[in-house]
């Protein structure tokens, strides 16, 4: 039941029933589910003052700040195999209200970001905006079949698969394990 | 001269300033240099499924297309967030960093320890073995078993 509950947030079909709600539970080890300010950072820039004005226009990954100095790491967002830039890059800058689980394991403590709204009373949304997002990207219909499974479908990520085998071995490998399970 | 002496230090603070920029809490990283594999920080760091070698290499590649941060899981057991690459300073589905995923590489760069965390500004790739850790027969291909 636990890999159920795992694989299932993996993919991000646990989402909350409503907008205003607070996050849902995935199953996460040393699960906490938190709503919290905090202003969008460019990671790069907090660390380093490498600092372009867009936050780099959402190609870096991004932090949030609290109120207390806290710089939290959101790594996962609401939708399949996808991070949280493309859902934070709008607010780059300002200060968010963020919705979602932090977990802590193997010594890191890392965030989901579930729901997201400007602070302190904009207008809450889902971090799902990676899949139109990407839909745009690469000339897919948003409400396709094809942005379901975008990991499948994604012209780099097929490149890279075609080119080096999804077990990173060769195309040769692939073919050679795919026969061992037949 | 005195006045000249003025300038010049206003100056110096100004240029300070700007290159600091917003980053309030910037400072000097530690000079490091670090061996272990190209990873998922999200599947590794929550467990959510076996997050290793060949067997989760097609995930890896997905979540980094997706923008998960990528990692590398050091030999030191540390898992350093990758923020920037040579002059490259894409860590948003960097197709550069797509054909690496899962590969053993030593890199040389910067290290940063904030809030827990561990994160690093590679300056750059000084080896690259590939994919190392063989361990799909073990653990099929993650997550789906295809």
């Amino acid at each position: 039941m636990r890999t159920i509950i795992k694989t299932a947030a993996f993919c991000g079909l646990l989402l909350a029933p409503g907008v205003a709600s607070a996050a849902d539970s995935w199953g996460l080890p040393e699960e906490e589910i938190v709503r919290f300010d905090a202003k969008v950072v460019d990671l790069l820039c907090e660390l380093t003052g490498d600092c372009p004005a867009d936050c780099g226009a959402g190609k870096r990954q991004l932090g949030l700040l609290t109120g207390e100095g806290t710089l939290v790491l959101p790594v996962k967002n609401a939708t399949p195999f996808s991070g949280a830039a493309d859902e934070l890059i709008e607010f780059c800058g300002k200060d968010v209200t963020a919705d979602g689980l932090f977990s802590t394991n193997r010594g890191y403590k890392v965030f989901a970001l579930q729901f997201v709204r400007e602070a302190p009373d904009g207008k809450w949304r889902r971090a799902n905006r990676f899949l139109p997002k990407w839909a745009e990207a690469n000339g897919f219909d948003p409400k396709g079949e094809e942005v379901k499974q975008w990991f499948r479908n994604d012209p780099e990520v097929r490149a890279v698969l075609a080119a080096d085998g999804v077990l990173g071995l060769g195309p040769e490998a692939d073919e050679a394990y795919r026969k061992s399970q037949e | 001269m005195k006045r000249l002496g003025a300038w010049a230090a206003a100056a110096g603070l100004l240029l300070l300033a700007i290159g600091l920029g917003n980053g309030a809490a910037a400072a000097g990283g530690e000079r490091v240099k670090v061996t272990g594999e190209v990873i998922d920080t999200w599947c590794y760091i929550t467990e959510i499924m076996f997050a290793e070698g060949s067997a989760h290499h097609q995930c890896a590649v997905w979540c980094a297309a997706g923008g998960v941060p990528v990692g590398i899981l050091g030999d030191d057991g540390k898992v350093y967030m990758v923020l920037k690459v040579g002059d490259d300073a894409t860590s948003v589905a960097n197709p550069a960093v797509l054909k690496i995923q899962s590969h053993r590489v030593t890199v040389e760069g910067d290290h940063y320890r904030r809030d827990g965390l561990d994160y690093l500004v590679v300056s750059q790739v000084v080896g690259d073995d590939g994919v190392v850790k063989v361990n799909h027969d073990e653990w099929g291909i993650q997550p789906f078993g295809e």
